[in-house]
């Protein structure tokens, strides 16, 4: 079989190691992905390095831009001269953008993974449990049977006494493995990483200060609900029954509540103090 | 036989009217109309009417709902003229609406079973003038009666002044004090805990003991020389306002009732046309369903 060949219907050449499995369902997506990873790997500058938002912002429109021609087939010569343009003038930039990439996508990397080995291990538990519960059963089964045959004791006080034991077992829990952390040789698994940046401390504003609530009495103040009942206060108030105290009443709501209305603007006259 | 002037739609109110008028007819439209004090008699004769109606209510109705209604009739006739709502509507309305804010639950169809009369009238009536009512008192459904701070003020007497004998044998004359309270304005103008003190002194001196080292020592303790003195006062007006309340005359409340009847504005009075015509047209403006002919197209031309 020939390694390249024409596209019937735009006859472009193809090469049989060009093509790859399709991710997407749909195919102008995959085109468009595909795209956008060819050009980001080129426009790659970061927000640190413009003056303003704005500038930032414009940037990032041209690069919409262009990924948009080059996807719907608009002005492509233009496009790719500018891209050409581009590519020339920030030669360092971009090399310097591409390391600095690909340790955040290192870590991303590696954060996946370890979810991923994490949703392993938790299935992997699963299916033991199901076969040793299963084996389990398979057993006892068995033995019933045995004892049903070799025994000479009554066959209803045999199954009682199987059933009954059966209950008790607690499910034994299995033993976490320990995940391995190092290679047989002494290296260690997983990437060196370089200390990670000190966070800036951000002002948070000024700490909270609790300051209880007043209340506005406009008369003598009721005397606090803790010394309610030591006063002698809630001895005059109506015996509060049990379904009113299920509800999460209690006589001390009451009294106080009563107490409050009776002080409170015995000494308020509108008009006298403006 | 006084000639009733033509009213013009346009909501006429006692004064608009008066001024709008030719000069030869203003005194006449003067008398014509309630004056102030006139419309407070009128207010008066239907509170009581409001208390005696809450007193023969069944199921019994508690104190503090009676209280919360006469304050909204009250307060509603401050705002309000007795010749734009008459009181027999919104005094009903008043008892519902306060059955419903102080938790007090009664139907409608209940409700209506202590009112004389016809109870589809008193239903609509009712359920109408609820909102106006509301309105009327400006939305503040919640009301402080007297009643609690009473109770307040004597589990402290209880407490704090043991040397007053057995403070239960005080709660009827009280309650009557408290009863004589709401046909003044002196909720109005007094705070509850105020009035509530007024109505326990007055009970304890009408059983000849004396209070008011209690009062001065323990209760206010805390207060200033002139706060202490201004209370005293409030409450020397309260009792005052109590001792001059009376009951207003029911041939004069009849004589104004018929000018009442002449007087009052059409639009609220539910038996009136105007009132139906109102009414109709409210409903009608619901409906957006534009009535238009479809010209009919001939499909075989």
């Amino acid at each position: 079989m020939k390694s390249s060949g024409t596209c019937p219907q735009c006859d472009v050449p193809l090469r049989r190691n060009g093509f790859r499995v399709q991710l997407f369902e749909d195919a102008g997506v995959e085109k468009d992905i595909d795209i956008r990873r060819r050009i980001l790997r080129e426009f790659n500058k970061q927000e640190e390095e413009f003056a303003t938002l704005r500038e930032y912002n414009d940037y990032l429109e041209d690069v919409e831009t262009i990924i948009y021609n080059l996807v719907n087939g608009i002005d492509v010569l233009a496009t790719n001269k500018k891209i050409e343009a581009y590519k020339r003038d920030n030669r360092e930039s971009i090399v310097r953008n591409r390391a600095r990439g690909r340790t955040e996508e290192d870590e991303l990397d590696e954060i996946l993974q370890m979810e991923n080995e994490l949703n392993e291990e938790r299935a992997r538990e699963e299916q033991e449990r199901l076969q040793a519960e299963k084996r389990n059963k398979v057993q006892k089964k068995e033995a019933l049977i045995d004892e049903l045959m070799t025994s000479y004791g009554d066959a209803k006080k045999i199954v009682a006494s199987h059933t009954k034991v059966a209950e008790p077992e607690a499910p034994v829990a299995p033993k976490p493995r320990p995940k391995p952390t190092q290679f047989s040789s002494g290296v260690r698994i997983g990437s060196t990483r370089l200390p990670a940046v000190p966070i800036v401390p951000q002002d948070e504003g000024e700490p909270f200060v609790y300051a209880a609530p007043e209340l506005a009495m406009d008369g003598p103040a009721a005397p606090d609900s803790e010394r309610l009942s030591a006063d002698g206060y809630l001895s005059h108030i109506k015996r509060v029954g049990d379904a009113e105290r299920a509800g999460g009443y209690a006589a001390s709501l009451g009294c106080l509540r009563a107490l409050q209305e009776g002080m409170a603007g015995l000494l308020f006259f509108p008009g006298a103090d403006g | 036989m006084k000639k009733i002037l033509p009213i013009d739609a346009e909501k006429p109110t006692g004064a608009s009217l008066i001024s709008t008028a030719p000069k030869c007819l203003r005194k006449n439209v003067q008398s014509f109309f309630l004056t102030p004090s006139e419309e407070k008699i009128v207010a008066q004769y239907y509170e009581c009417h409001l208390r005696d109606f809450c007193k023969a209510f069944q199921p019994p109705m508690p104190k503090a709902v009676s209280g919360t209604a006469s304050h909204y009739f009250k307060r509603f006739y401050m705002h309000n003229s007795v010749m734009d709502f008459h009181p027999k509507g919104i005094l009903v309305t008043c008892v519902y609406l306060s059955c419903k804010v102080e938790e007090f639950n009664v139907s409608i169809g209940q409700f209506v079973a202590n009112v004389k009369g016809d109870k589809e009238k008193a239903t609509d009536i009712i359920l109408n003038n609820e909102l106006t009512v509301m309105h009327g008192v400006h939305y503040h459904l919640t009301v402080h009666t007297p009643f609690r701070p009473v109770e307040g003020l004597l589990i402290d007497i209880k407490t704090r002044c043991p040397s007053l004998q057995n403070p239960d044998r005080l709660r009827p004359i009280i309650d009557e004090f408290l009863e004589a309270v709401f046909f003044t304005d002196a909720v109005l103008l007094f705070a509850p805990s105020q009035i509530a003190l007024a109505a326990i002194l007055y009970a304890v001196s009408r059983v000849q003991e004396n209070l008011d080292a209690y009062v001065t020592s323990q209760l206010l303790a805390s207060a200033a020389r002139p706060q202490l003195q201004a209370l005293v006062e409030a409450v020397r007006k309260i009792r005052l306002l109590v001792k001059t309340v009376e009951q207003p005359q029911r041939d004069v409340v009849k004589q104004l009732e018929r000018k009442l009847d002449k007087c009052r504005n059409q639009e609220n009075n539910p038996e009136s046309q105007a009132y139906k015509r109102r009414m109709r047209e409210m409903l009608e403006d619901d409906d957006d369903v534009p009535s238009y002919k479809v010209a009919r197209v001939d499909s075989d031309s």
